[in-house]
């Protein structure tokens, strides 16, 4: 299964977007179409990629837009890149979500004691390969963080692209230890400080911003499908999420989005353009204490 | 009438601050003196390959070497190289030009080619490879934006009395740590806070601190302490760099003198100063400079000094300038054939380090029937890697 992605609009503006596109060449929404598994037998699971390793554009799945395109994030209206908070520089993982998987800003987590964030379940790759925005990758998953981010439940699960040279080698969170030596801190500690810049306080975690092992993580994994289920098939109110797809809901559904409608979708967004530069502010290193 | 209060109060003010006003004058006259010493770049051959060239010309676009021809003192007196007492406003405000050549969070090495005339910038290359520092976490790349002094020398035919190690025969290192992400062939002003005595591969490698004179906070910048202060971390982090960023391409961790600490400014200038006298005996022929070319258009007593024209005709020389190539795939460019986008981690960096030194022997004693012979084999395994000398014995 493969996808490819179609660019509208100019990168590092408002007007950017990603669309996705399966094999046939059909509009999908990369939150509902792009199943969840790439091999449900060996728990291989589909990551679709919004912000590169090393980059500071806050990319992000746009679930209220229909057919869901990547857009970056705008916060007071300007466009949002993630601080460098040293010694990191921009995200140090790939970054992006898992599909058909939902965080129910309607139901308290019993671990994190908070409400889900309305967002697909989000992905660390922490594979040599940097990824292109829009790529969608298979991963097996290592193991899960249980971030508390704004007062709302913000799993953040671990996992390894399957083509990387070490993936055969890492199996769990005790593998990571082992192999990146120092990896799993600083994502705690990223975690932990990326919004200080822009005034917000510090991230909080459950089990004491410990690292859940594989299973626990998978578990979380399939409790998020299945608040996605329920979403999809309009067991639970989408508020305002778009849930617009071209090959999940039936034809009766209010969900399902014709090829024509797709189109008109796309159309009516900007065509493909030049590339604005990122502002030089993006570049600052922010510098605190360790603790 | 309030603005022409205010302006008769102002002007009575400077009337009856002369000095002040002098200092005016003076601060304006230094920032032009400063905007006018601007410099351009040429790029030839195309980016990502082994013939990409940066060439530096002046505002009035004559070629010159970034090495010989661009000033080591930014607010100084051209013909002898003193700060001019006049445009300085205190001591402390010494200001050195800096030739950057690799941005901060870039990989690819580049260098002044100090053995090309008019030293233009290129991508360094070892066994056939264009050069990509690796990323040794957590860094990303170089954490500064890296680059040198231009006419300054550490002479290898001199042992420095602190390293106890010879120069590393290039111009004097630095680490910038402004905030801006410089280009390569860029020209800034600096203030040199401070400096670290490494030594790489047993050459004296100094590597000084310094900061962008037009960072925002380089007025409150202004020693090594200020640095630790302000930019937590940061020190402690250049020094792992440097310890380190060799090792995934098999070469050992770097040494440092005086236990990898920080010397102050006072002594970072002193060390400049001195390098810098080891250049101006390069450029005047009174040291051997193997095979450092000196060539340049504006040293006076250089006997290396040639024309404008000399100089244009280098450039002609060089290729047409084209699109850049792609950043070769994995497996093609580096040494030990390694990622550029890869990140290496301490276990990864035990192994190769280690690599040299650790070994097991094994004696095995074989006894072959049908030849009646007992083979003695000594297998040596050193990290993963299995050799097999055979030594046959005869019954």
């Amino acid at each position: 299964m493969s996808f490819t992605v179609e660019e509208r609009g100019n990168p590092n503006t408002l007007s950017y977007r990603l669309f996705f596109k399966n094999a046939d060449g059909k509009y999908v929404s990369p939150f509902h179409d792009i199943p969840m598994y790439a091999d449900e037998s060996q728990n291989i699971f589909h990551v679709v990629v919004e912000v590169p390793r090393w980059t500071n554009a806050k990319m992000e799945i746009a679930t209220k837009d229909p057919l869901n395109p990547i857009k970056q994030d705008v916060k007071k209206g300007n466009l949002r890149y993630v601080a460098n908070v040293f010694p990191h520089k921009g995200y140090i993982w790939n970054y992006g979500a898992i599909p058909q998987t939902w965080e129910d800003p309607g139901h308290k987590d019993e671990d994190t004691d908070c409400c889900g964030d309305n967002d697909p379940i989000d992905v660390c790759e922490i594979g040599t390969k940097v990824c292109s925005r829009g790529e969608v990758i298979k991963v097996k998953v290592l193991g899960v963080l249980a971030m508390i981010d704004e007062g709302e439940t913000d799993w953040k699960v671990i996992a390894i692209n399957v083509e990387d040279p070490e993936a055969k080698d890492l199996n769990n969170i005790g593998d990571i230890q082992r192999l990146k030596p120092g990896y799993l801190e600083a994502t705690v500690d990223w975690f932990r400080k990326y919004k200080v810049p822009d005034g917000k306080p510090e991230n909080q975690f459950a089990f004491n911003g410990e690292f859940k092992d594989k299973e626990f993580a998978i578990e979380t994994i399939k409790s998020t499908h299945g608040f996605w289920k329920a979403l999809i098939s309009q067991k639970t109110n989408s508020g305002g999420l778009n849930c617009k797809n071209t090959c999940v809901s039936a034809g009766d559904s209010p969900f399902c989005c014709s090829t024509d409608e797709a189109k008109a979708v796309i159309e009516g967004t900007t065509p493909c353009g030049t590339e604005d530069p990122i502002p030089c502010s993006v570049d600052k290193w922010f510098y605190y204490e360790k603790e | 009438m309030l603005l022409r209060s205010s302006l008769w109060y102002t002007s009575a003010f400077l009337g009856s601050h002369t000095a002040f006003k002098s200092e005016l004058v003076t601060q304006a006259i230094t920032s032009y003196l400063i905007k006018t010493m601007h410099y351009q770049t040429e790029e030839r051959g195309r980016p990502n390959s082994s013939d990409y060239r940066i060439y530096f010309k002046t505002s009035d676009g004559k070629y010159i070497s970034p090495f010989h021809d661009i000033p080591l003192i930014a607010n100084g007196d051209q013909e002898n190289d003193v700060p001019s007492k006049k445009l300085k406003k205190n001591d402390n405000e010494v200001l050195y030009n800096m030739v950057v050549e690799v941005p901060r969070w870039s990989n690819a090495k580049m260098e002044i080619a100090t053995k090309e005339p008019l030293n233009p910038i290129k991508q360094d290359m070892k066994k056939g490879k264009l050069r990509y520092v690796a990323n040794v976490f957590p860094h990303k790349g170089y954490i500064w934006n890296y680059g040198a002094l231009p006419q300054t020398w550490e002479d290898p035919n001199h042992t420095d009395k602190d390293t106890k190690c010879c120069g590393d025969n290039d111009p004097i290192d630095v680490c910038e740590i402004g905030t801006l992400v410089c280009s390569p062939g860029q020209v800034i002003q600096v203030k040199v806070l401070g400096v670290l005595a490494m030594i790489d591969e047993g050459e004296t490698d100094w590597k000084l601190i310094a900061i962008n004179a037009d960072d925002p906070e380089a007025p409150s910048l202004n020693s090594i302490e200020d640095v630790r202060k302000s930019r937590s971390g940061h020190l402690e982090a250049t020094v792992d760099w440097f310890k380190k960023y060799k090792v995934p391409d098999g070469k050992p961790e770097n040494q440092f003198a005086f236990n990898g600490q920080f010397k102050d400014k006072d002594f970072a200038m002193e060390v400049i100063k001195s390098t810098h006298e080891h250049w101006r005996a390069l450029v005047q022929k009174q040291t051997n400079g193997g095979e450092i070319d000196c060539k340049n258009v504006s040293v006076c007593e250089s006997p290396f000094k040639f024309t404008g024209e000399d100089a244009c005709n280098v450039v002609k020389l060089a290729p047409a300038g084209g699109e850049a190539l792609p950043v070769p795939p994995e497996g093609m460019y580096q040494v030990t054939d390694l990622l550029d986008n890869e990140t290496h981690f301490s276990h990864m960096i035990e192994l190769t380090r280690n690599k040299k030194y650790i070994y097991s022997y094994y004696m095995c004693l074989y006894y072959v029937p049908f030849f009646n012979v007992t083979l003695i084999s000594t297998i040596v395994c050193y990290s993963g890697q299995v050799a097999f000398p055979f030594q046959v014995i005869l019954d």
